[in-house]
């Protein structure tokens, strides 16, 4: 069997043919006419007054919002009682003390008639068992 | 043709686009129907991607930051499209790339821009078998006698993979050739 070189022997062409030059020439026509056409944008007066007319709408929209904006903002910086109260337990400098001296007498009645303080015979007696100073609350 | 930069200048200014896209067409329109003819192998379906290739090249033009050859930029543009036709068509048709490039083999003989012999036929049925890239690489490097540092910036690959790419289907081509 002879061994077939594509090197050595003649080259062998693709045998297509390169249609002739009118083929190219219509087919040139034809291209020009469908590419898309580079015509410069043109904008109407009546977009360019639209878009006039949307912004000072936007504008005057802002304007009036603004104020509503500002009201909802400064209502909503007073302080509710659960962050008064973490402040008060774990921020400021205030003890039991400063709060006894700041209670009068018909608070102290609200709190022992609001809420339920009595304590039981048992944890009184621990109380003044472990506590030192009862003397110096008793003269006072 | 004047100095490539000038040139893609001309083709990027609105006033001299039109003369200067006539004038790339007079150059490119007979190569690059070569090159996809060897790719797609009917005539019409040549003349249909070479025109959308044209037509994508026009239309790209603005994006055409000049990185590589315009001869190049084109031949990938036409590449593509050639490889993109041939895969929707097969898949329109139900069968595969290489049925459909078979089929097309076999009816060179009836095509009035074919004037090749029974070798040449064999030749193209050989290079079918082929891988892909290998199809692709033969033929530029055979047919249309390409440098290989122009294949590497079409396709962009490497020039060494070419060399062992092209290397390849010439010794699967022997072989098939010879023993048909």
């Amino acid at each position: 069997m002879k061994e077939f070189k594509l090197n050595t022997i003649p080259k062998i062409e693709s045998g297509f043919k390169t249609p002739e030059d009118l083929f190219f020439e219509k087919f040139s026509a034809n291209l020009i006419e469908q590419l898309p056409k580079n015509e410069p944008k043109t904008i109407s007066l009546f977009q360019k007054k639209k878009a006039i007319i949307m912004m000072v709408a936007a504008i005057f929209v802002l304007a009036l919002l603004i104020p509503s904006v500002i009201n909802n903002a400064s209502r909503s910086s007073e302080i509710d009682p659960v962050t008064l109260e973490n402040y008060l337990s774990y921020q400021s400098n205030v003890n039991q003390y400063d709060l006894i001296n700041v209670l009068d007498e018909e608070d102290i009645d609200n709190i022992s008639t609001n809420t339920n303080i009595a304590l039981e015979d048992k944890t009184i007696e621990d109380i003044l068992i472990s506590n030192n100073n009862l003397e110096h609350y008793i003269i006072e | 043709m004047l100095d490539e930069k000038e040139f893609i200048q001309q083709l990027l200014n609105p006033k001299t686009q039109n003369d200067a896209f006539q004038k790339l067409l007079h150059t490119y329109q007979k190569p690059l129907y070569n090159h996809i003819r060897n790719i797609v192998l009917d005539h019409d379906d040549t003349a249909d991607v070479l025109q959308n290739t044209f037509i994508k090249v026009f239309q790209n033009l603005k994006n055409f930051k000049g990185e590589s050859k315009l001869f190049s930029w084109m031949y990938r543009i036409a590449t593509n499209e050639a490889l993109t036709f041939l895969n929707q068509k097969a898949k329109k048709s139900g069968i595969s790339s290489e049925t459909l490039q078979s089929k097309a083999i076999d009816n060179l003989k009836a095509d009035v821009y074919f004037d090749g012999n029974d070798i040449q036929i064999a030749l193209h049925k050989a290079i079918v078998t082929l891988p892909k890239k290998q199809q692709l690489v033969f033929k530029m490097k055979y047919f249309e006698e390409l440098k290989y540092e122009e294949i590497s910036e079409i396709l962009g690959t490497s020039v060494g993979a070419l060399k062992a790419s092209y290397h390849h289907a010439v010794k699967k081509i022997e072989a098939l050739l010879t023993t048909n």
